[in-house]
């Protein structure tokens, strides 16, 4: 069919998650970025369950990848939720001031 | 030939997007190039065969997730200078990190896989079909789980969210419900040319 094969898949969701723990360490004032770059790791997790699926010829890795989907959204939801209120109280989003629970 | 030449190409653009989405000044362009590299890795899904995932994921992660983000970066007003200033104080430990996983993973990757490689197999029944087989059968429990854990996810942001104000009169439905007729409405004779008191 293709001389497609799996390690082709794996460095790319390899590369993928490098740029998403990149961009985690990276930007450590924006609370939105962090987030987006969880979705990059989850996203690369996707691609290396869907592509072993596939190669492998096992349904099981898709199932968990529609559950990773699930996950993910649920986390989504709730981080954005928390940066909503988090910039209610305070007016900002630099995660650097996020100290309250010291006092 | 078709095969390679289409994964290069949107392999290397999802990889571009991804750059993007951390190196851009402006959130609005970082949520955008998340919509992007979500769409490529759907045509990746949908290159190799496994089709319900891949449009599970257009529709879940365009459809639902990025257009949350791209509600909450417009509706929270944020100096963008502000938010990527000294970022060069993090770019070392960024490298850092990166660098160990990178290693971690190359190693695993060389010394512990296996050479085996099977190649793709076509199938009798469709993917759609293969996922519902197993769905609904061997993962139920795992399925309603996961509903639950959208409804906690779904109730937990209302409630962190929702600001409580007194000063709002609100539907008593209790109150509603005991009150008779005879409470709202007086049946009075009205003579003619005299009107009634209001009381």
């Amino acid at each position: 069919m293709t001389s497609l094969s799996y390690n082709h898949f794996f460095t790319l969701s390899l590369v993928i998650f490098i740029i998403g723990c990149f961009g985690l360490f990276l930007n450590r004032r924006n609370m939105i970025l962090i987030l987006m770059c969880i979705e990059i790791i989850l996203l690369a997790a996707n691609i290396n369950f869907v592509s072993a699926s596939v190669f492998l010829n096992d349904i099981n890795g898709q199932v968990f990848s529609i559950f990773i989907l699930t996950i993910a959204a649920a986390e989504a939801a709730i981080g954005l939720a928390i940066l909503v209120v988090y910039f209610r109280n305070k007016g900002e989003i630099d995660i650097t001031q996020i100290n309250q629970l010291k006092d | 030939m078709f095969f390679v030449g289409s994964f290069f190409l949107f392999a290397t653009f999802l990889i571009t997007t991804c750059i993007f989405v951390i190196f851009s000044k402006n959130p609005v362009n970082s949520v955008l190039f998340l919509v992007l590299a979500f769409l490529n890795s759907t045509f990746l899904f949908i290159l190799i065969g496994a089709e319900f995932v891949g449009i599970i994921l257009a529709i879940v992660y365009i459809g639902a997730v990025a257009i949350l983000f791209l509600f909450v970066v417009m509706m929270l007003d944020i100096q963008r200078t502000t938010l990527m200033s000294n970022i060069k104080r993090y770019v070392p430990i960024a490298l850092l990190f990166a660098g160990i996983i990178l290693t971690e993973i190359i190693y695993l990757t060389i010394y512990k896989s296996s050479k085996s490689n099977p190649n793709i197999i076509t199938r009798s029944k469709n993917n759609t079909e293969q996922i519902g087989d197993v769905l609904y059968t061997k993962y139920f429990i795992d399925f309603q789980l996961s509903g639950i854990v959208l409804l906690l996810a779904m109730i937990g942001a209302i409630v962190l969210t929702h600001i409580y104000r007194p000063t709002i009169r609100r539907q008593n439905i209790d109150k509603q419900n005991s009150t008779t007729a005879t409470d709202r409405v007086k049946l009075v004779k009205v003579n003619s040319g005299q009107g009634i008191e209001n009381d």
